[in-house]
């Protein structure tokens, strides 16, 4: 049956089977593990190869030089450099979180490359002390490095993003540890990194300890538990377990802090492994020259033979084992799967399996097995779905899947989208595990690590092409994808003309709306393409990211029209603020003249905060009279400052001023009327000044011609209200309006009645009227209201002062019923006076009718 | 603080924008944690007072304080500044700073924008070297309900700016504002646009959608049909004219701020002598919705019955036997008694100002200028409230509209007038001069004035309005149709086209388009037709129109334009948005700088 061939492969280790299915037979030639320093990415990521210098090896025929090389995990080779680094020889490399190659030398210095071997300027350093006594080993996690220098102090950088080296608390001791590992800075109660040093010499038992650094402290572990010094240590991938190998062949398993022991095994060998790795949570691989155990909680070690050397690379769910020859993945066999091909197995999901095989044979038994498992059909047909996401293999996840939806068909209650779901996600991993792309991850590994963060790495190794199907197929954002794809190819074109390339990105950019066209244009720029930058920029539908990449490319001409035409007056201002950094005065008032939106905003801004400025533009553009409103605005505030009006009044800034406004108002012929007000401001507060002096009150200075007018009648002054209003000319109408009102304010009844006298006044008696009734002086109004020649208006007046008799005789006059009907609305509660009212409007009528 | 007017019965869902606006606040006040003082500037105040209750404010630990030139008393030690990007308020808030500072005072500063962050402002942060202890951020704040049928966005200077400083930055505002409730709303498919400034929003409009696009699939039709944008250029007569319906006259005597008046207590006849109270006035008002947009007259009458009749209830109720029910619809008009006392109240407050002399004489005067028949009457009577020193903007008002009915006056009066002025009030009006001249508002004449073929041609003057039961929007100024609502009904109506002869004598260009994926749908081609036959959203709602106003509004066409929606034959429910309610007397004030 076929079922027993799957299981024949499987180890029994204590009550777990565990697999080991070859992912890829390597494709790299003379690539020999024991000659070469390896550093393998994991979630089946790419691995970093190098000559070993530590090492005396031969060379065949070949270069002197090292060379680092990268390949996929299938050994499809990447990228290779030529390894020039000064700094003594290469201690540790890792690959970070986001696929940098980082490599630690001697010397401290800390080389980058990105996965196509490029070397990332600028180089970090772990500082003068790392430069000053070695590096003697270090330690990697996601994203840091601690190294430990030959003095035995620690040094660390925490994130590369933020590359800075600390320097941890001195562990204290003087020989060389016998072995390190770090807890991840997320595990620990810190929340910065802890490094453990194995310490002590074989004999004494009391000494050894493991040594718990950090940034600001020492703690000593471990102690009398240990029984001896470590030889080697790996914490587990939770940050929870430490694993380690004692100088007497034991292996131990703690929690990290060494406060219990949870596992002691004894190994038949007291040399330690040369490497020590969890495989998953719950077994430990240690790995002899031609030998690698695996230890599980109780039970017989499970033993494998190489022939050659290997690495062991941990995954989260599992190890790969790299050979000269093959990359394999050891993983404990997942529940679903054990249910299905355990030898033997009647577990609903085994029967449905079978079932599928009968069905395929065209057997009656398939009926009869799927009746067995009637009521456990769902998890069945789960079980079946589970197990085939599981699998490496194409054929066994198809056969899997078959199984599945085989029983989904008699299964009315199964979440139906599983299946579908389980394809999805199957085509994506076959996809980047062919050969080509070489990118083993299981599903598992998948889920932790995301799609999103997929499509990056995939991006990253300029799978372009594969990383856009995937996000169409899973129906994400293709913008990263596109964008990426199209910032490779302007850095890989430089051989292309702009044209050609311009519109090679079109075609794809295209694809993609809403876009980054200026993100684009601005990688552009960066490659030294400002032509192509510029092209590119003309398509970006979007001013606030248009505009200011047009600055940053040096066309702020285009970037003003591109800003005055959308109609945002924020980026306006932005380039206008630019342009006035970058260019003279001069050039800056020629560019901004010619565009209105751009010099009106200058202006108002201008207007609020740079006032010296704004003069100097008007004066350069020849706008005197806008010249002439400043100055003239700023002879006001001069009035102000009580500091500037030193001096004679009358010669004083103040008046300079205006008079200078005036001088600027007269230069052009449209200002005619300006030029003669501020003239006559000027001589108003001259007259305003001396009036001060003479009356010693200073209640002149900034009242109007009509004001001061006014202030001279209430003081009694007739004659220097006289000469105000012959020296500015007021008319007579306003004269009287003045002078009247004056008249009323002061209750000067006598004077104002002497004044009606005078002459015949220019506008009738009516002002007369009006300033007594306004005054509440009944008496007084009537003496004017017969003066009055309009009947309308003699009758209004009338009925103001209350007399009703009189209104509507007046109102009788003038023939205008309609004021009569308005009078008598007025009078409305005196009922006597409203029948006045009737009885003339009824007459009226009647005239009007006859 | 104003009541927040309920928005349960507009046509949108305003409610959610405004809860948007509510959510954002909150967040920003949330973001900064502990007691902080929250420094907002006046205006700012005003708009938010209609958005948010203070007591929410202050459910998050906020100090409340407004932003002047004095420095701000407080213990905290946080402060956040809540301005509209506006350059001299920038002013304010550096020597806040500074004043802290040079006591030693080290506090954490925020600055939040509204409705955005702008290049300018920060700049001037820059320059005081500030920038750095300053965390900005923004408040998407572009408008602000007013009532279930007004929008406000709130930009008091729009009109001026664009006119005198050529800064359009509201231009943009308002685009953006349209463009954000078209996110709520779906691409509003027709628009319709009269002057420079509309065009201009339209085609910002356009671009904003190109730039950012509305998902329209989301939509299955979008809730308004109809956009028409109207520069306040295009009509500058109505708002000089002085507003006859209730709410348009409450307006002009009392100044409603923020959909509410405030008024001395003794008037609403409460006991409080000296006392000002704050009278909300909006729709949740069911009296007030019922008179707002009549004319003043005719609700004098109405209050008159109501009050009657009310008399009669209670005599009737004292003598003869009732039935619980009768009792029962007693006691339910009683509760509507506390609103009818305030609006008695309110109109015979009005009617001491409507009755005086002075007010009539301006109405008179008004007429004869919108007449257009007999200019030296106006000349004189004009040149006579100079003479007497009449408060400036009243002059102004009537100056301009004579001026603008006459296409500017002959150089020798405008001459005079302007020596006049100056003379009376002081020669610092000369930039006020100066801004109307640059707006074309007081000018020199240089061509002949169409102001009569206007007004011939929509009918602007109707003879025999009837207030009481009005067949024509020249209800709301006893006689005179508001020439911007008479040129939306056209709009509405039958598009620009029957009108363009006249449009072409009106200032700036006008534009027609339709936009977005509803283009080619059946629904435009009825547009033109016969209007009873217009698309109708599912629920049986009309549509809707969305009637935007480029430089302000009055009370008094707002009116007009409830009274086109409640007419039979509108098929469109209207929304109206506008950069501020204004009248004559607000709106040349923005014109007004003094010098000193």
């Amino acid at each position: 049956m076929a079922n027993v061939s799957v299981a024949a492969e499987w180890q029994l280790l204590y009550n777990r089977y565990y697999r080991k299915p070859e992912l890829y037979p390597m494709r790299w030639k003379h690539v020999d593990l024991a000659r070469n320093k390896i550093a393998a990415a994991p979630f089946g990521g790419p691995l970093a190869v190098i000559r070993d210098d530590s090492k005396i090896v031969q060379l065949h025929g070949e270069s002197a030089l090292r060379k680092l090389r990268l390949f996929s995990s299938s050994g499809h080779l990447l990228a290779d450099t030529v390894w020039r680094n000064p700094g003594g020889r290469l201690i540790g490399m890792s690959w970070t979180d986001d696929h940098t190659l980082v490599c630690v030398v001697q010397d401290g210095t800390v080389y980058r490359y990105d996965v196509h071997a490029r070397l990332i300027e600028p180089n970090l350093s772990l500082g003068k002390e790392c430069f000053e006594s070695n590096v003697a080993d270090c330690a990697f996690w996601g994203n840091g490095v601690v190294c430990i220098t030959e003095s035995n102090q620690l040094f660390c950088i925490a994130d590369f993003k933020n590359p800075n080296a600390v320097k941890l608390a001195d562990p204290g001791i003087v020989e060389p540890p016998r072995c390190m590992a770090v807890i991840e800075p997320q595990y620990t109660v810190s929340g910065n990194v802890e490094v453990l040093l194995g310490v002590g010499d074989g004999g004494e038992e009391e000494d050894a300890a493991v040594i718990a650094v950090e940034e600001d402290g020492v703690q000593r572990l471990g102690g009398e538990m240990l029984r001896g010094p470590l030889q080697k240590m790996v914490v587990s991938r939770d940050g929870k377990w430490l694993a380690s190998f004692t100088h007497d062949g034991r292996l131990l398993v703690t929690t990290s802090d060494l406060t219990g022991v949870i596992i002691e095994r004894e190994c038949e060998s007291a040399l330690p492994p040369e490497q020590l790795a969890w495989c998953g949570m719950d077994a430990v691989l240690l790995y002899w020259d031609d030998m690698l155990l695996m230890m599980g909680p109780d039970g017989e070690p499970v033993t494998y033979l190489y022939d050659e050397p290997i690495i062991l690379i941990p995954e989260c769910d599992g190890v790969r084992i790299l050979s000269n020859a093959s990359m394999e993945f050891l993983q404990r066999v997942p529940d679903s799967t054990v249910s299905i091909f355990t030898i033997g197995s009647t577990s609903p999901a085994a029967l449905l399996y079978d079932a599928l095989d009968h069905f395929d044979r065209r057997s009656a038994k398939a009926d009869e097995n799927l009746r067995l498992i009637r009521s456990s059909l769902p998890e069945a047909v789960e079980a079946c779905v589970d197990a085939a996401g599981h699998e490496f293999d194409v054929s066994r996840q198809r056969t899997l899947l078959r199984a599945a939806s085989y029983g989904q068909a008699f299964c009315s209650n199964f979440h139906r989208d599983r299946i579908q779901e389980m394809c999805k996600i199957l085509r994506v991993l076959n996809a980047v595990r062919s050969f080509e792309i070489g990118i083993p991850l299981s599903i598992q590994q998948y889920k932790l690590l995301t799609p999103s963060v997929l499509i990056d790495r995939l991006i990253n190794a300029h799978q372009h092409l594969l990383a856009l199907r995937i996000s169409e197929y899973l129906g994400m954002n293709q913008e990263v994808v596109i964008m990426h794809w199209a910032c490779a190819k302007i850095t890989a074109s430089l051989a292309i003309p702009d044209a050609t390339l311009l519109e090679i990105l079109l075609d794809k950019l295209k694809v993609c709306k809403g876009i980054s066209y200026a993100a684009v244009a601005a990688h552009a720029d960066k490659n030294g393409r400002r032509k192509l930058a510029a092209l590119l920029v003309e398509h970006e539908p979007r001013s606030s990211k248009q505009v200011p990449l047009l600055l940053s490319i040096g066309e702020e001409d285009t970037a003003l029209m591109k800003a005055t035409e959308c109609g945002d007056t924020d980026l306006v201002y932005l380039v206008l603020f630019h342009i006035w950094q970058k260019r003279q005065p001069l050039e800056f008032f020629g560019t901004i003249q010619a565009r209105q939106l751009a010099r009106d905003l200058f202006i108002t801004y201008a207007r609020c905060y740079k006032h010296e400025f704004l003069k100097d533009f008007f004066l350069s553009t020849g706008q005197l009279q806008d010249v002439a409103f400043l100055l003239w605005k700023e002879s006001w505030e001069l009035e102000k400052n009580p500091m500037a009006s030193k001096g004679s009044p009358l010669h004083g800034p103040r008046i300079k001023l205006i008079e200078k406004a005036q001088n600027l108002f007269a230069e052009t012929k449209e200002h005619t009327f300006e030029s003669k007000a501020a003239e006559e401001h000027a001589k108003l507060l001259r007259l305003q000044h001396e009036l001060e002096v003479t009356t010693k009150q200073a209640i002149f200075v900034d009242s109007s011609i009509s004001d001061t007018i006014r202030t001279c009648i209430v003081l009694g002054n007739h004659r220097a209200a006289l000469k105000v209003k012959t020296e500015f000319k007021v008319s007579e109408k306003r004269w009287y309006w003045l002078k009247v009102f004056a008249l009323a304010t002061i209750k000067d009844w006598a004077a104002l009645e002497k004044f009606s006298k005078e002459k015949k006044p220019p506008i009738g008696y009516r002002p007369f009227v009006e300033a007594c009734i306004e005054a509440d002086e009944k008496g007084e109004a009537i003496k004017y209201i017969p003066k009055l020649a309009d009947p309308r208006e003699k009758a209004e007046s009338y009925a103001r002062i209350g007399m009703a008799k009189e209104a509507a005789d007046a109102a009788a006059q003038s023939k205008d019923g309609e004021l009569l009907g308005r009078l008598k609305l007025t009078f409305a509660q005196n009922a006597a006076a409203s029948s006045i009212f009737d009885t003339l409007r009824d007459r009226l009528s009647f005239q009007g009718a006859s | 603080m104003a009541q927040i007017p309920n928005l349960d019965n507009a046509p949108v869902n305003l409610t959610s924008i405004r809860e948007q606006s509510q959510k954002e606040l909150i967040n920003i006040l949330k973001n900064v944690r502990g007691k902080k003082c929250l420094v907002i500037d006046p205006k700012l105040g005003d708009s938010l007072s209609l958005t948010i209750q203070t007591s929410i404010l202050k459910e998050q630990g906020v100090e409340l304080r407004h932003l002047s030139a004095e420095p701000i008393q407080s213990d905290c030690n946080k402060v956040i500044f809540l301005v509209r990007s506006q350059l001299n308020l920038m002013r304010f808030i550096c020597s806040n700073v500074h004043d802290d500072i040079s006591k030693g005072l080290q506090r954490e500063y925020h600055v939040y924008f509204v409705p955005r962050r702008t290049v300018a402002c920060e700049k001037v942060l820059e320059d005081e070297k500030l920038h750095h202890m300053i965390t900005i951020g923004e408040y998407p704040l572009y408008m602000v309900a007013m009532d279930e049928d007004v929008l406000s966005f709130e930009l008091d200077l729009s009109y001026k700016e664009c006119q005198v400083d050529g800064d359009a930055s509201s231009l943009w505002h308002i685009a953006k504002a349209i463009h954000k409730l078209e996110f709520s709303f779906g691409v509003i498919p027709h628009v319709r646009a009269k002057g420079k400034a509309s065009v201009r929003i339209a085609d910002i409009l356009n671009r904003m959608e190109a730039e950012e696009p509305i998902n329209s699939s989301d939509m299955a039709v979008p809730e308004i049909n109809t956009v028409i944008l109207l520069d306040r250029e295009v009509d500058m007569v109505t708002p000089l004219c002085s507003q006859l319906t209730y709410e348009g006259l409450i307006d002009e005597f009392l100044h409603i701020n923020n959909g509410s008046v405030e008024i001395d207590a003794s008037v609403l006849g409460l006991q409080q002598e000296g006392k000002k109270t704050k009278v909300p006035l909006n729709s949740s008002d069911k009296l007030f919705k019922e008179i707002r947009d009549l004319n003043f007259e005719v609700v004098v009458q109405i209050l008159r019955q109501k009050a009657t009749s009310m008399k009669q209830d209670y005599t009737d109720m004292t003598t003869t036997t009732q039935s619980v029910s009768e009792l029962k619809d007693f006691v339910k008009k009683l509760n509507s008694l506390p609103e009818m006392t305030r609006h008695i109240n309110l109109a015979q407050h009005l009617s001491t100002f409507t009755s005086k002399p002075s007010f009539l004489g301006q109405l008179d005067m008004e007429h004869t200028i919108i007449e257009s028949q007999s200019y030296d009457i106006c000349f004189e009577y004009i040149e006579e409230l100079i003479h007497k020193q009449e408060p400036l903007t009243t002059v102004l008002r009537l100056l301009v509209l004579f001026s603008i009915t006459n296409a500017g006056l002959p150089k020798k009066h405008f001459d005079y007038f302007r020596r006049e002025l100056l003379h009376s009030y002081g020669f610092e009006h000369i930039a006020t001069l100066n801004n109307l001249e640059k707006a074309g508002l007081f000018k020199k004449q240089e061509s002949k004035s169409n102001w009569l073929t206007i007004k011939r041609t929509l009918q602007l003057v109707v003879e025999d309005t009837d207030t009481a039961n009005p067949n024509d929007i020249a209800y709301v100024f006893s006689g005179y149709a508001p020439l911007s609502i008479r040129l939306i009904q056209h709009a509405i109506r039958s598009g620009w086209r029957p009108v363009e002869e006249v449009l072409k004598l009106l200032p700036g260009p006008h534009l027609e388009t339709r936009r977005g994926g509803f283009s080619n749908s059946p629904s435009f081609d009825t547009f033109y037709g016969v209007s009873n036959s217009i698309d109708k959203v599912p629920d049986g709602r009309r549509s809707l129109v969305l009637v935007v106003f480029v430089g302000g509004v009055t009370f008094a066409e707002i009116s007009a334009l409830r009274f086109l929606s409640a007419q039979e034959n509108m098929a469109y429910d209207l929304i109206i948005a506008t950069t501020k309610i204004v009248n004559g007397q607000t709106l040349v004030e923005t014109f007004m700088e003094k010098l000193g």
